[in-house]
């Protein structure tokens, strides 16, 4: 059995067919990292143009290199939320129609809960053994939530930010100290080099919910950081490089910046992991969880994978590859399967839902 | 223009100052949060939010990426932080909520004066310290 999936809910354009609930066929992303690079952010009426002109060439280009037409195909999974409605909208209106002229049924997917099904698929993939309950931890630039997953792909939310996400904290650190955008993967490349222990920063403390997450203090203590100290020369060194290449290597990097930025750099995402393991190991107490996805765009970040692994911590702890960890449509096609099978599908009148919820 | 003066010596306060300034809101009103990062603004939009009934503080979060939080469909809480040209906040559709029967809470939103509509409220927020602010409403 193959589904389509299509994903249009932020920056990324993306289709995908997956055979079988196990086997990616085929996975295109049209990233449109280089347009937005220039901004220092995801631009929505660019985005929304950007999914227009690529939605077309992406889904052809997902079916032809699955070497399926679309007759083969059992089923179109789609993106309806959250996100951004004008975003949304190009990927369903475009499934509505496909699923229309094919005359094959309609899956609407809530995008978080594709970011939990890529750890899933891989899984199945790889022959591994999901044991349920288990604990997923979402983490993104829009997203920092932790649930509750039941066999039966129930949803219970356990704790989620409170004020910024954890890859929006990375991303404004990043421009705060003139690294561009994104500022994650930069500050994750970098981190090795600095010693965390000469900065430091203080965990958030929680009142009410102590699963819930905030960043905003620790995002705030990295700019009174560099209010008290004269960045300037460095800060114009990398806008200067980032001028002159857009994607400089670690090592131009490391050549405009200092020991002491380093070193920040260093505390600020340990401090970041601190907060997210301990939730983990927190919550995946409280459930019993037999195991630990942990999902989204952060996922790709070195140091988090790295300290998860040292925890040895008494459950398996699942990340995706870094293709199927930021947004892609694999994981809105491997979440379609399941629906499929209850069959939970949707008619013409799915709506793109900018404020989703999962549970 | 009539100005108001606050000051707050937490983020508790600040929460509450913002359902004290719900109270007094009509139920149309575009409202500028304007201040730097880590300023508190979302922290005030928390109170505001929960002042008008649309949900509870906690659930109230930074929209940085999201763009627009629409936590009911008379309270929405807007971020252009990661916007740069009028052309593109434009396409967000804005008038449309600035039609509606909402509040409607924008950060960064003083970057785009033109795209703003003249009768908006203005709150300045000002650190005081470590965790004190200063807030400044302005009513047109």
């Amino acid at each position: 059995m193959k589904i389509l999936g299509i994903e249009s809910s932020c920056d990324e354009t993306a289709a995908a067919v997956v055979e079988d609930e196990s086997r990616v066929l085929s996975t295109v992303v049209a990233s449109q990292l280089d347009t937005h690079g220039k901004y220092g952010g995801v631009v929505p009426e660019l985005a929304s143009r950007e999914h227009l002109r690529a939605v077309v060439p992406v889904v052809r280009s997902a079916v032809e290199q699955a070497g399926a037409a679309l007759e083969d195909l059992d089923a179109i999974g789609v993106t309806s939320g959250p996100g951004l409605v004008g975003s949304l909208l190009v990927g369903v209106t475009y499934a509505k129609a496909l699923a229309f002229v094919a005359r094959k049924p309609l899956i609407g997917v809530n995008h978080i809960e594709g970011h939990i099904h890529a750890v899933v698929l891989e899984a199945r993939s790889g022959g591994q053994e999901i044991g349920y309950p288990a604990l997923a931890l979402v983490v993104s630039g829009g997203h920092t939530h932790l649930f509750e997953v039941s066999e039966r792909f129930e949803y219970r939310l356990l704790g989620k930010t409170r004020d910024d996400a954890a890859g929006e904290a990375f991303d404004k650190v990043g421009k705060l100290l003139g690294f561009g955008y994104p500022g994650g993967p930069v500050i994750d490349q970098l981190a090795p080099y600095g010693d965390p222990r000469k900065v430091r920063f203080s965990l958030a403390r929680m009142k009410g919910n102590p699963l819930d997450f905030s960043f905003s203090g620790l995002k705030t203590a990295v700019l009174r950081w560099t209010e008290a100290r004269e960045l300037d020369g460095e800060l114009a060194e990398r806008r200067a490089l980032l001028r002159r290449t857009p994607r400089p290597t670690r090592d131009q990097w490391l050549a405009v910046t200092p020991q002491s930025t380093l070193d920040l750099l260093a505390a600020f995402q340990q401090t970041v992991i601190e907060e997210l393991l301990r939730r983990i190991e927190r919550s995946a107490g409280d459930i019993d969880a037999q195991t630990v996805i942990v999902s989204g765009g952060v996922a790709c970040n070195a140091g988090l994978r790295k300290a998860a692994q040292a925890a040895r911590l008494p459950y398996p702890v699942l990340f995706p590859t870094p293709g199927l960890s930021t947004d892609n449509a694999a994981m809105i096609a491997a979440a379609a399967f399941r629906k499929f099978r209850r069959g939970e599908f949707d008619d013409f009148a799915l709506r793109a839902q900018a404020n989703l919820t999962l549970a | 223009m009539p100005s108001t003066r606050f000051e707050t010596a937490s983020e508790d306060e600040t929460i509450e100052l913002g359902r004290r300034i719900a109270r007094e809101l009509p139920s149309r009103a575009v409202i500028l949060l304007i201040g730097n990062l880590g300023a508190g603004k979302t922290t005030l939009a928390k109170g505001i939010v929960e002042g008008l009934g649309a949900v509870a503080a906690d659930e109230v979060s930074s929209p940085t990426f999201t763009l627009i939080h629409e936590y009911s469909p008379r309270v929405c809480h807007i971020d252009l932080y990661r916007l740069e040209t009028a052309a593109e906040v434009a396409t967000l559709g804005l008038d449309e909520l600035f039609d509606r029967d909402a509040v409607v809470l924008i950060e960064w939103g003083e970057r785009f004066p033109e795209i703003m509509p003249e009768d908006r409220i203005e709150i300045r927020l000002e650190p005081r310290g470590d965790q004190g602010r200063e807030i400044l409403v302005t009513k047109p």
